[in-house]
């Protein structure tokens, strides 16, 4: 009995640590594949916000020689020439670094969002 | 000759003994400003209000705190003015040491579970050590009981989770007034919408005004540095408590009037939807019951 309460509270303290702090909400969090619109996906509306949001403090013309290993995604060839590297990255895909790097993953409407407009054949629209 | 003799003496002996208590007076000054002498009972209890005060549970004691809150007033006569709607909290707070305790509790209030740690940091003082201020630290985790809306969506436990800080700056004034600063910040894990801000700061300021040996007035109240509601899933106010404290032997027992239902610092800082002006105030007592389970040292 003893055992069993100490090893419930065990579990306890484990899971309150192991999810101790993150910073989400109902609408962001819940936003996933299904209910996102991926028809019709622009460039200029849907993805560069995306990438300014959370690419450029690296992956800017400016910054991407220091600290983007030389990849920039400012212009729209750029980012053209990247976008299969792009959909692993921002997948967390093996064999490559996941992106954005010290942030959390994309929620799941983001990266379908992106993966439409790559297979749609990632048109400057 | 013997007559005035004996008055000599007895002058002499009238003068030694008001020239000793001059001593004796002068001696204890010079003792106290050679000790320390620690202020108590700046708060009656381990609580102002809603909030917590600078005060621990002594060493070996365990608090068994019961909570109500009543609907608002201006529900009307049919709600029976609030009184037909309760939210309850009941906690077990125990003074590990006389400068550390813990509590852990179950409120209404979104099924809540809270547990929290408070600790003694400074004690107002006099003497050798002059110290103007009793500051303590308190640090909870609130874990939402409520089943899940959806539960055959992905539901990690992290979004159940809320955290509060506080340091609690008190100083008792005179044996009649204190008064406390609480600079609280909230953390909490899971909001409804991205505009709703995770976390939360705010300054609480609390005081307490005595009328009798065992009746004090006590008022709280926290300035929440938050978005404009406008902005906000759910309209957010600064919460403000006022109250008596009764102490009866071994019960404290608070009568409270306050616009936050909530009994918890995630809950009266994050969920405080009623305004004073527009009658939303809740009804409420805190009943505190103190048991020593360990003995005191002699």
């Amino acid at each position: 009995m003893a055992s069993c309460m100490r090893k419930n509270f065990i579990y306890l303290l484990v899971m309150v640590l192991a999810n101790a702090c993150s910073w989400e909400d109902n609408e962001t969090f819940y936003r996933d594949a299904e209910n996102c619109d991926t028809l019709d996906v622009s460039y200029s509306t849907d993805i560069v916000p995306v990438l300014t949001n959370n690419c450029y403090a690296c992956h800017s013309n400016a910054n991407a020689p220091d600290f983007g290993s030389g990849i920039a995604l400012e212009n729209y060839e750029d980012v053209f020439a990247s976008s299969t590297l792009i959909v692993k990255t921002i997948n967390h895909s093996e064999g490559v670094s996941a992106m954005p790097k010290g942030s959390e993953k994309l929620d799941d409407c983001t990266i379908s969002t992106f993966e439409a407009w790559v297979e749609e054949g990632a048109l400057e629209n | 000759m013997g007559r005035i003799l004996c008055i000599s003496l007895i002058t002499l002996f009238v003068k030694y003994i008001s020239v000793s208590g001059q001593d004796l007076e002068s001696f204890l000054e010079d003792q106290l400003d050679r000790s320390t002498e620690y202020t108590s009972a700046t708060f009656k209890s381990t609580r102002i209000l809603n909030g917590h005060s600078n005060e621990l549970t002594k060493e070996g004691q365990l608090d068994f705190r019961i909570s109500h809150r009543f609907g608002t007033i201006n529900s009307g006569a049919y709600e029976f003015f609030g009184l037909d709607q309760a939210h309850i909290h009941l906690s077990l707070e125990y003074g590990i040491k006389d400068w550390i305790m813990i509590g852990v509790g179950r409120g209404t209030f979104e099924k809540t579970i809270d547990g929290f740690t408070k600790i003694r940091l400074l004690r107002q003082s006099k003497g050798i050590k002059h110290m103007p201020v009793s500051v303590s630290f308190m640090s909870g985790v609130y874990v939402n009981g409520l089943r899940w809306s959806e539960p055959e969506r992905e539901n990690p436990f992290r979004h159940r989770l809320d955290f509060a800080h506080q340091f609690m700056l008190a100083r008792k004034f005179s044996p009649g007034f204190s008064l406390q600063l609480t600079p609280s910040y909230l953390h909490r894990n899971f909001v409804e919408s991205s505009q709703d801000p995770n976390d939360i700061f705010a300054l609480g300021a609390g005081t307490r005004v005595k009328l009798s040996k065992r009746i004090s007035l006590n008022a709280e109240y926290f300035y929440l540095f938050k978005p404009d509601n406008s902005s906000l899933s759910k309209e957010m106010y600064h919460p403000l408590s006022l109250g008596m404290d009764i102490e009866t032997g071994g019960h404290v027992f608070q009568i409270i009037i306050t616009n936050s239902v909530g009994m918890r610092e995630n809950a009266f800082l994050g969920h405080t939807t009623g305004r004073w002006l527009d009658g939303d105030i809740h009804f409420g007592f805190n009943i505190s019951r103190m048991f020593q389970l360990k003995r005191q040292g002699i």
